[in-house]
């Protein structure tokens, strides 16, 4: 029987250097993927629907004393003959959405059944993300890699910062992340929820917004294996013989759905939104929805 | 196989062996490489998985029970059948078997008919003439000598008779039969009883024969009923068994005419004793229903005993000289004997006042007692009859009256010696008071009974007194004479009442005491000789009526029974008169197998210097190996399956591994069962296919079962178009919708049904959401026929193009807008209309003016209503019926459309929260609509009617 899944690394050194290297080959395909799937997405991104600063008008409103008079509409108040009005704009405040890929040796996993490897797919997610959210104007980051930062070519600023990073730790340092920010997650989540849940938890502290993408691959799903199989952990090394797999898949399913439920909860509790992207399926059903949960926080609430 | 006591029916099977070193190196093999897997969520695997590794090589003990097994099997396909047979005679002359087939052979006669056949096989191995005799047949029966296949054809047809066996006869002819053959062996199958006139028999058996082969059963278990007595407070039933250390019970049945047991007894015998008895104290109505007594479990003719007449109710003859006067019955003298004795008592009554005639008559009719009221002085001829019957065993009541205190003492027929005349008691001239019975003494028969405090006597006759007076007397007065008084004359008892038998004298007759009194009398007596039911008298013999088969049960008579002849006295059990019933209907007469005094000895093996062989009886026991074989096998696996459990570690998993653990346990159970059936099957076994019941069934019950589900709640539907993509938008937005129909109406629909408008039946749904799709080919004619039957007959369908984003500009033109027009030109549609702004659909739940779908601006079209009135004053217009069709461009299921979060999938164009809160609101109207029809628009008169009425 034909393996079910494997790593796309290339078996060989584990110099960080030369993943690094592979990973700025790959970056610039992702980025021509990324944008390709950011074009499917109409752009959805309003204003604060507040007065601020911003380009856009908003309203005309009676001036009160004590304003700065240079905002004085005199077009509009000359229609009038009792009232001076100012011309309000709308509150178009720029808002940091950090974005984090998952970097880790798991991520490389890809199976028959799937398309791209998991690193590949969170990737595109992310620099997808990046790329719609400088063309809205907001800033982006990459914990532990750059500062926010606004431009209109944000995909590719970020895409070069990480093909000239060295070393990417495994966890993102996300103690600078602050208040109002939102926050792109993207990782397999394969570790116990517990765990996700600590190290997530200074974003839920903070009062930033996140959003996680569960990256998942068919197989790690489905668990299609059978008979004698010895399943070897690309993290750890650590191995695992399974006399007959098939007698455990459903148990290991109902673990799986289960670890994936409790995280769920975990994020509709908070606030956050939590989407599942499986490799075998399209990129932008994830980015789609990512990016309507940012966009229209009030529905999320509306019509459970 | 010489040296084992084995044969195979399959021999050939035994090559299986050789797979033995096969299968060995089989499991010694190690298990199969795991294929590798990169996996990372092996943490999450971990906690499923236990360290479960296969070790190198299956324990040695492991591969040997396997082995076995297979061993096992194999030997077990080869049918082994083990035959522990021996020869049990030498010699080559001839052979005379003597079966012994009375009834204590019955039992375990087949185990006789099997030691005969290896007899009879032994001699037909060497082709000697076999004679073959049963000591309980027919004496003129054919005892050969024959070859030996007609030996086997006479010994299947023999079999146990219920009579006792009769060995000088037949061994007499055996004898004679054998003297002409050439060294003849005699065998005796004996059934261990001894008998009369054994050891002259077996000397004349043994004089001509040269070897003697000895078969006596090793103990006698048999039980044997010898005599059952009705007491006068219980049945009794004695038993008898061969001398045994042993203690030993049995239960004693006894059965009524149809054969049901009605009373159970058990009875004991206690270590070494040979005869018990047992009683069965039940009421004696209960008792005279007993037709047969049966010793349970034991199936040979001695446990059974079936009874007469005779052992049940007494027959009583009644004698009075002053019965003449019917018009006064209760000064009849024997009226109040007659009540007292007839409930457990045959009464035999003469119609002659002539007492020459009349005691000859009741006598002939054999009679346990005889009461005579009244009665003086007999004929001669009569009284030598009636003396003779009580000496023989007869019990005669006689009650005093005028006429006997005036009669001759009588010495023969009277206890004591009466005083002529009688004695007045507490007249109008007399001193003394009526006197009362003060007690039963202990000695007679009435011992026990209390004395009766309300009876008094007025007048008696006296006792002359004498020595034994005291004797004999059974009831006295409070003066100390007595009242009843008794003696025994040979066999026979005399007892005499001082007192008449009407309530004259005494009111004894008409107290409870009276009945009491004469049904002791009553079970003191027996019945004198049976009587004959078609006249014993004349010595006619009585036919066969029921019979004692060989195994103790009732059965029609045999050919071979003859009738029963009594005229040279007591008729023996013989093969010709079977124990069992005698007579007919009116009537039988038992005909017993063991006589009362009837005793089990075991026989003695005869002394003869002849060589002896001695052997014991035992079947041919072809014991088939093949079911143990195959049960032990299935017990290996058995444990097999347990050994791998418990090297898995299964029982020490969590419970929550209990379901798999059953899972497979069924499955080892299911394939034990498989083989097993295989095993056992004689043949190829055909499994039926029980799995694939007719496929026409089961269509119809899927779709019974479908219906039910489908209507048992409200459910949202939409077409199946086949694009994947348009079908599952439709089902998350339907989704959607039921969600929010739950959450903000009464209205909880189920989960959404897609519907194939080709096959499914749609009249299950109130509304069917039909996105049209150019891609999706073009529905048939028939399914258009369907769906326009469908929206007649109330339906509604809801088209949506979704295409008003590309239409704007040139609207009609849509691929989607081209099919809907395609599919309306097969339907019946009515004139549409936009929805009026006074439309019951804008109100149906919420108030809406438009209907937006993830678009806005297409109306929504619906039927126009165009007879309906509208008019200033009302809300809404008025109008019937709902309408049978909706089109929209708006795609109302791209609006609806949420994940299991509730978050929607699609953006709404332009993306505006409140425009999917409107969809929504839309698809809640439209629903309301399409569940209540025009109870809203009647709705809108309530304050109208509210205020006609006053409030």
């Amino acid at each position: 029987m034909a393996r079910i899944g494997a790593a796309t690394e290339t078996v060989g050194t584990r110099d960080a250097l030369a993943r690094a290297r592979l990973r700025a080959s790959l970056v610039p395909d992702l980025l021509v993927e990324a944008r390709r799937v950011v074009n499917t997405v109409i752009s959805g991104w309003h204003g604060r629907r507040r007065r601020g600063i911003g380009e856009n008008f908003w309203q005309f409103r009676p001036y009160v004393e004590g304003e700065a008079v240079s905002r004085i509409d005199w077009r509009r108040s000359a229609r009038d003959d009792n009232q001076t009005y100012i011309r309000d704009r709308e509150w178009e405040a720029a808002h940091t959405v950090w974005l984090w890929a998952d970097p880790s040796p798991s991520m490389l996993y890809k199976s028959v059944g799937a398309s791209v490897s998991k690193e590949s797919r969170a990737l595109v997610l992310v620099l997808a993300l990046a790329e719609l959210l400088s063309r809205g104007g907001e800033r982006i980051a990459w914990p532990g890699l750059t500062d926010p930062f606004g431009a209109r070519n944000g995909a590719e600023r970020l895409s070069s910062h990480l093909a000239h990073a060295t070393a990417l730790p495994e966890r993102p340092d996300l103690r600078a992340v602050r208040r109002f920010s939102d926050v792109v997650i993207a990782s397999d989540f394969l570790d116990p929820p517990e765990e996700t849940m600590a190290w997530l938890d200074v974003l839920a502290r903070h009062g930033a917004r996140a959003h996680l993408i569960e990256v998942a691959d068919p197989a790690e799903e489905t668990f299609p294996y059978s008979g004698r199989t010895e399943f070897r952990d690309p993290e750890t090394g650590e191995r695992l013989t399974a006399g007959r797999a098939e007698t455990v898949a459903e148990d290991y399913r109902s673990l799986y759905l289960a670890r994936r439920a409790e995280l769920q909860a975990w994020c509709r509790r908070l606030g956050w939104s939590y989407t599942v992207n499986h490799t075998d399926r399209l990129a932008s059903e994830a980015l789609v929805r990512v990016h309507l949960s940012m966009g229209e926080p009030s529905l999320i609430g509306m019509h459970a | 196989m010489s040296w084992l006591p084995l044969s195979f029916g399959v021999p050939a099977v035994l090559w299986g062996l050789l797979a033995l070193p096969v299968i060995w190196w089989l499991l010694r093999l190690t298990p199969p490489r795991p294929q590798m897997e990169l996996f990372p969520p092996l943490r999450i695997l971990q906690r499923v998985l236990k360290k479960e590794e296969t070790p190198y090589q299956s324990p040695w003990w492991l591969t040997l029970l396997r082995l076995l097994m297979a061993a096992l099997i194999v030997l077990a396909l080869a049918e082994p059948i083990f035959n522990p047979r021996d020869r049990v005679a030498s010699g080559d002359g001839a052979m005379a078997i003597v079966i012994d087939n009375g009834w204590a052979s019955a039992p375990d006669w087949e185990l006789r008919v099997a030691t005969a056949e290896r007899l009879i096989e032994d001699a037909a191995a060497t082709g000697s003439p076999v004679v073959l005799a049963m000591t309980a047949d027919l004496p003129n029966a054919d005892i050969g000598p024959f070859d030996a296949d007609t030996a086997h054809d006479r010994l299947a047809a023999a079999e146990p008779h219920p009579v006792s066996v009769d060995r000088p006869a037949i061994f007499a002819r055996v004898a004679a039969a054998i003297e002409p053959l050439p060294n003849p062996a005699v065998a005796v199958l004996s059934d261990g009883l001894e008998a009369e006139g054994d050891a002259a028999a077996f000397q004349r058996l043994l004089a001509p024969a040269s070897s003697l082969v000895w078969i006596a059963p090793d103990d006698l278990p048999i039980l044997g009923t010898v005599s059952v007595e009705n007491r006068p407070d219980e049945f009794a039933v004695t038993a008898v068994r061969a001398a045994d250390p042993m203690p030993r019970q049995a239960n004693i049945v006894a059965l009524d005419e149809q054969g049901r047991g009605i009373a159970e007894t058990v009875l004991s015998f206690g270590p070494g004793e040979t005869r018990a008895s047992a009683a069965m104290a039940v009421p004696f109505e209960l008792r005279n229903d007993f037709s047969a007594i049966i010793i349970d479990g034991e199936e040979q003719a001695a446990a059974v005993r079936v009874l007469d007449e005779n052992s049940r109710r007494r027959r009583i003859g009644l004698i009075s000289q002053a019965e003449a006067d019917q018009a006064q019955p209760l000064l009849s003298p024997l009226y109040y004997i007659r009540n007292a004795l007839s409930p457990f008592a045959d009464l035999v009554e003469t119609q002659s006042a002539d007492l020459a005639r009349a005691v000859p008559q009741i006598l002939q009719q054999k009679p346990a007692m005889i009461v005579m009221a009244d009665v003086g002085t007999l004929p001669d001829e009569a009284h030598q009859a009636l003396v003779d019957w009580v000496e023989g065993g007869g019990t005669l009541v006689r009650f005093a009256g005028s006429r006997l205190a005036a009669a001759e003492h009588d010495e023969d027929l009277l206890p004591v010696r009466l005083r002529t005349g009688e004695r007045s008691l507490g007249g109008t001239l007399s001193w003394t008071e009526p006197q009362p019975i003060v007690g039963f003494p202990d000695t007679g028969p009435f011992s026990g009974l209390p004395a009766p405090s309300e009876v008094t006597v007025t007048r008696q006759v006296l006792a002359e007194p004498s020595s034994d007076i005291v004797e004999r007397t059974w009831a006295s007065l409070a003066d100390g004479t007595p009242l009843v008084t008794g003696d025994r004359r040979g066999e026979g008892t005399l007892a005499l009442f001082h007192v008449t038998p009407e309530a004259t004298w005494s009111n004894l007759p008409i107290s409870g005491t009276f009945v009491e009194m004469l049904r002791r009398i009553v079970q003191l007596s027996r019945n004198q000789g049976a009587i004959a039911a078609s006249g014993g008298e004349n010595g006619q013999p009585l036919p066969p009526y029921r019979m004692i088969s060989a195994d103790g049960g009732l059965v029609p008579p045999t050919p071979e029974a003859r009738p029963l002849d009594f005229s040279a006295g007591e008729p023996s059990v013989t093969i010709e008169n079977p124990p069992g019933l005698y007579g007919g209907e009116e009537g039988v007469v038992a005909h017993n197998l063991l006589p009362r005094d009837a005793t089990f000895n075991p026989i003695a093996r005869p002394q003869t210097p002849l060589p002896i062989t001695e052997a014991s009886y035992a079947a041919d026991e072809q014991v088939d190996l093949k079911g143990p074989l195959v049960t032990a096998a299935l017990i290996l696996l058995a444990l097999d399956t347990l050994a791998v459990f418990w090297m898995g570690g299964l029982f020490s998993r969590r419970a929550a591994m209990r379901p798999r653990a059953a899972s497979t346990a069924a499955a080892g159970a299911i394939a034990a069962m498989a083989l097993s059936i295989l095993m056992l099957s004689p043949g190829p076994a055909l499994a039926q296919d029980q799995d694939a019941p007719p496929p026409a069934t089961q269509q119809q019950e899927v779709s019974d079962a479908e219906a039910i589900d489908a209507i048992s709640r409200t459910r949202l539907a939409y077409v199946v178009t086949g694009n994947s993509s348009v079908d599952s938008v439709s089902r998350s937005g339907l989704a959607g919708l039921t969600r929010f129909l739950t959450s903000k109406t009464a209205l909880e629909p189920a989960e959404p049904a897609g519907v194939d408008i080709e096959t499914d039946e749609l009249s299950f749904y109130p509304l069917i959401y039909w996105p049209v799709d150019a891609g999706a080919p073009m529905p048939s004619d028939a399914a258009i026929a369907r769906v326009d039957a469908y929206m007649q007959a109330g339906g509604t369908v809801l088209f949506d193009t979704r295409d008003q984003y590309s239409t704007s500009l040139d609207a009609g033109s849509s691929p989607a807008n081209r099919r809907l027009r395609d599919i309306l030109d097969d339907l019946n549609v009515p004139p549409l209309e936009p929805v009026p702004e006074d439309h019951v659909l804008t109100k149906a739940f919420f108030i809406l003016n438009e209907f937006p779908g993830r678009y806005a601006g297409s109306p929504l079209w619906v039927e126009a209503s165009l007879n309906a009135e509208s008019r200033q004053d009302r809300p809404v217009r008025v109008g019937d019926g709902v309408t049978p069709i909706m089109i929209t461009g708006n795609d109302f299921a791209g609006a609806w459309a949420t994940d299991s979060d509730g978050a929607p999938l699609f953006p709404t164009v332009p993306s505006d929260p409140l425009q999917r809160t409107y969809a929504f609101r839309a698809g809640v109207n439209i629903m309301m609509y399409m569940l209540t029809g025009n109870y809203k628009s009647d709705q809108v008169h309530v304050p109208v009617l509210l205020e006609r009425l006053g409030q």
